[in-house]
């Protein structure tokens, strides 16, 4: 039997950036064997000098609309957008990472591996127009995540957060290749556009397949276990907790980016025509989100959990973009997770610049009079802690005004009024943050180090862009709707 | 005042903004052990800004531009969603924003060189500076939103880290409260916006948009339980936001705790200009967005007012912490401002106006006679103060002046407003006008106790109290040259801003 591979649409172009992160990441690995330990610096520069060069790959896609690979994989203005922003936290991520990886006494080189995997996975999954693809993805950006999360190797916490989060996530897996399975079998195609097509196709009967529905629930759970939207979140805050704060920082933001890109193409792109059966599901777990989120973190003492918590209450304000099911709609999702993104890595980039010392630093009794023991680090977390709660003038207040107002416009008040109420309460555990800082100062607490030059620079930008943004979000906006408007 | 035309080419208003701003960029860049340099910058920003915005209210002219506003500065910021950058002044924020200036130079002269972490205190009063302009000056709702937030944040550390006793409770119940108010506020400007959308087909949140396009309609509560007109539900969203930061009996609680923790500096522009912009709030929004509400919920605003006005007035009679006195004399005085406001006719509002601006004189100069008290003898406690005048005859003479103009005597400044504004509730409301001036009274009674208890009785204690120095008096000065111009030529802030009041969407109704 030969296999023909004419006419399938191989085009590399389409898939460079993913190409160049996954190529580095083996030259690391290669580079990692030869070079003394000494020079590790080195693996740092080949890896950014890698996502650098997939960066200026990607920005070609941008305004472009070429499948390729039997319709499996797409590059497009979405993808462009993705790719952008997941290579962006990862050069950010690795710039911060040698210093705590040396802290930790982590300093190896399969930690740039494993993250340049997970970036290219994630990457992967943005670009997906198959649930051949998607599936690729999320497992490589799984596989690459579980070892990182146990990559305290002599840590407890480490070893239970990752062993958590392979079991969870392997059971997730489970459910979205069983919902795969099942839209497979109902529609007999597994690119998104032949789904779509059949889905428009059979008009109302699609809306009451039973096999179909069920695929695209079961699709749901193992998306939003990913994206950690309740009550698939359970996994998070153990494993935010437990892993090293470098990849949890990481992780926080990356995959919930990756998630919800797969989710917008699956229910924007693939299934407007039964928006009536996909809404309410959709809905209450944006719901759920919000309140088991901003609920349980108002009495969280550790920073990492409360931020855990924090990033499942976002999961819901992200997920309410989508269920309007308009341009609109999905543009302010889009801003929304390039908001999270910036303001999110830069909280959790504080409690790693913090936490070399060890777990304690992530208590929030830690934190008490931080404003005078380390005044930059408790500036740029006061400023983080305003945008993750919504207050002007930074780019979370406007990333909660373009979601709210697209709940306004397409008239959808139960989820907008649980949203503002949910955002009220928010205020309380994120302000909670800012007072213990500004709190008496604790002789006890000694800081052995300080901020380096590189984590500082990394801190400062993402709170420079946290106000930026929050001033002028007019340009990043205008990304976000023509990124959108692929689909629409 | 027309005296001028000024190049309309300048971005004056943006200007009032960004000097602050400037000054704090400098400050950041200047070393903390430079503690001369860095309060030095901070006096020249606000100098700049006071001369700024002394130009600009002498080439401001009366009943002139659309809907009265000048220097009108629009562009767009976020066009996709209707959100313009839109600034303008007119009779309602015109004097406000001179006291803006003339306050914030006088905090940042009062402070000491010696502070602790000064870098950061001036830093952060120049970014409140530019925040309070911000607000007064905004005529787009989200701008004006984000200003009002961002006002927020530098006043919360001024609080929180540089008070004294219970600052970090204080700072954090201010900080719950006013969060809370804003976001009430905030979802009333979304649901104008949607409303005015539904009725234009345009997303705007521009003030001279929505101005013209009151909001109508009634929601029916589910269950039967009747049904609240929407004017009426935004115009709360909005006042709950106002009420609280100016404070309107009963949401005050976070007041005491607030001001007596404050440190000087900011307890000036806490008291003197940050509850005025509650004040603001209400004309800019409450009564010219919704005039039919206004007119319905005014009256029971009015007795809110008035009972902050007695409530204020009886606690400052108990109190025996200086600074806690004069905290409570100050709601008891903005109580008269909500009364004036919701009045809702000419005189009432106009007298608010002016009291507005009175208030903020009249405030600062007692509470920098407070830490002035404090410095010398180490003490607010009234009961251990005595006799103080002796050695210090100028320090009481001027206090003297500051008593009479905060006790309302004609003449002086604190005459002019609260009179317009008696004047203004006898027509509105009879029995709110007699009880206000039974606040009258009791503000005479303490604060003439406060006065003679502590400067006129014998023997002095502690003995060989301080004269005012020079600093002491230059601080002191603005704010009694204008108790008495404004004392003695009444007629001038009525007129100037007449004709702005005379166009509020309130008083067309």
């Amino acid at each position: 039997m030969t296999i023909n591979l004419n006419g399938i649409g191989i085009d590399y172009g389409v898939i460079l950036p993913e190409l160049i992160v996954t190529g580095t990441a083996i030259v690391v690995l290669f580079l990692d064997l030869v070079i003394p330990a000494s020079r590790r610096r080195w693996l740092v520069a080949v890896s950014v000098a890698g996502l650098l060069g997939a960066l200026v790959a990607s920005i070609p896609l941008w305004g472009q609309n070429r499948a390729a690979f039997g319709d499996t994989v797409v590059a497009d203005s979405l993808a462009a957008f993705f790719n952008v922003l997941l290579i962006v936290i990862s050069i950010l991520t690795v710039l911060i990472s040698p210093r705590f990886l040396r802290a930790l006494d982590l300093d190896f080189g399969e930690y740039y591996i494993l993250l340049l995997g997970a970036t290219a996975g994630m990457m992967l999954l943005a670009a997906a127009t198959s649930l051949m693809t998607i599936f690729l993805g999320i497992e490589l950006l799984s596989i690459s995540l579980y070892v990182l999360s146990g990559f305290a190797r002599t840590a407890p916490r480490s070893q239970e957060s990752a062993m958590k989060y392979l079991l969870l996530g392997g059971f997730a897996s489970g459910f979205l290749l069983y919902g795969m399975a099942l839209i497979y079998g109902a529609t007999g195609s597994t690119t998104l556009r032949g789904i779509a097509a059949f889905t428009t196709a059979s008009g109302l009967g699609a809306s009451s397949n039973v096999l179909l529905l069920l695929g695209i629930g079961f699709l749901s759970v193992g998306l939003a276990f990913k994206a950690s939207a309740a009550p698939f979140h359970m996994w998070t805050p153990d494993v935010y907790e437990g892993a090293p704060t470098l990849v949890t920082t990481f992780m926080s933001v990356a995959t919930k980016s990756a998630a919800f890109a797969a989710i917008g193409r699956v229910f924007i792109a693939t299934f407007p025509s039964i928006a009536s059966r996909w809404y309410f599901p959709l809905a209450l777990i944006a719901i759920f989100s919000l309140f088991v989120g901003n609920l349980v973190a108002i009495t969280q003492d550790n920073l990492k959990r409360m931020l855990a918590y924090s990033g499942i209450a976002h999961a819901g304000y992200i997920l309410l973009g989508i269920l309007p099911g308009t341009a609109e709609g999905f543009s302010a999702t889009l801003f929304y997770i390039a908001a999270y993104a910036v303001m999110n890595f830069g909280a959790f980039a504080v409690v790693t610049a913090l936490g070399a010392g060890g777990e304690r630093t992530a208590e929030l009794s830690y934190w008490r009079g931080l404003f005078y023991r380390r005044p930059f680090l408790a500036t740029v977390m006061t400023i983080f802690m305003l945008s993750l709660a919504g207050i002007p003038p930074t780019v979370g207040f406007f990333a909660k005004l373009l979601v709210f107002r697209a709940l306004v416009d397409a008239q959808i008040w139960a989820p907008l009024i649980v949203a503002v109420i949910m955002t009220i309460v928010s205020f309380y555990y994120y302000l909670r943050v800012i007072v213990v800082m500004v709190g008496a100062p604790d002789e006890a607490a000694v800081d052995k180090e300080r901020v380096g030059i590189s984590t500082g620079t990394v801190i400062g930008a993402a709170a420079a862009a946290t106000i930026i943004l929050g001033i002028f979000p007019a340009v990043v906006l205008n990304w976000a709707t023509h990124a959108a408007s692929v689909h629409f | 005042m027309g005296w001028y035309a000024l190049p309309t080419a300048v971005p004056w208003l943006t200007l009032t903004i960004v000097i602050p701003l400037s000054g704090a960029l400098l400050v950041a860049l200047t070393p903390a052990v430079a503690r001369r340099v860095v309060k030095q910058i901070g006096v020249l920003a606000s100098v700049i800004t006071l001369v700024l915005v002394l130009v600009i209210i002498g080439g401001f002219q009366q009943g002139v531009g659309n809907l009265h506003l000048q220097f009108e500065e629009a562009r767009q910021w976020v066009p996709a969603v209707g959100i313009s950058y839109h600034l303008g002044v007119d009779g309602l924020s015109l004097f406000l924003l001179g006291l803006n200036a003339l306050l914030f130079l006088i905090a940042i002269l009062v402070t000491s060189s010696a502070a602790p972490r000064l870098k950061q205190f001036i830093l952060l009063l120049l970014i409140l500076e530019a925040a309070t302009a911000g607000i007064l000056l905004s005529l787009d709702l989200i701008l004006f939103y984000v200003f009002w937030e961002a006002m927020l944040v530098p006043l919360y550390f001024l609080i929180g880290v540089w008070g004294e006793g219970q600052r970090v409770y204080a700072a954090f119940k201010f900080l719950i409260y006013t969060v809370f108010g804003s976001f009430a506020m905030l979802v009333a400007i979304l649901a104008v916006a949607a409303i005015t959308f539904a009725q234009t087909g345009q997303l705007s949140f521009d003030w001279t948009v929505l101005v013209q396009h009151p909001a109508s309609g009634v929601w029916h509560l589910p269950l039967n339980l009747g049904a609240i007109g929407i004017p009426q539900l935004l115009f709360l969203g909005f006042a709950l936001a106002f009420a609280i930061k100016m404070p309107l009996f009963p949401l005050h609680t976070w007041l005491p705790a607030a001001y007596t923790a404050s440190p000087i500096p900011v307890v000036i522009v806490l008291a003197g200009l940050v509850s005025k912009l509650g004040a603001y709030g209400f004309l800019r929004f409450n009564l010219s967005l919704f005039p039919d509400a206004a007119h319905s919920l005014g009256p029971a605003l009015a007795v809110l007012a008035t009972t902050g006005i007695l409530y204020g007035a009886f606690m400052a009679l108990v109190q025996t912490d200086l600074k806690r006195l004069v905290a409570y004399a100050s709601m008891s005085h903005l109580g008269f401002i909500g009364l004036g406001i919701f009045a809702g006719n000419l005189l009432g509002i106009e007298g608010a106006l002016v009291q507005m601006v009175n208030h903020g004189v009249i405030i600062a100069a007692l509470f920098l006679i407070v830490g002035m008290i404090e410095q010398r003898t180490g003490t607010r406690d009234r009961a251990q103060l005595r006799g103080l005048g002796a050695s210090a005859p100028l320090f009481a003479a001027l206090f003297l002046v500051i008593s009479l103009a905060a006790l309302g005597l004609p003449g002086l400044n604190g005459f002019v407003g609260e009179f317009l504004i008696m004047l203004g509730a006898w027509t509105a409301f009879v029995p709110m006008a007699v009880a206000a001036g039974i606040g009258v009274i009791l503000a005479a009674w303490y604060v003439l106790r406060f006065y003679q208890g502590s400067f006129q009785e014998t023997p002095p204690q502690p003995a060989g109290f301080g004269e005012m120095r020079v600093a002491d008096v230059g601080a002191l000065a603005p704010l009694l040259a204008l108790m008495i111009v404004i004392g003695v030529s009444p007629a001038f802030f009525p007129a100037a801003v007449e004709a702005t009041v005379k166009a509020l969407p309130v008083l067309l109704r």
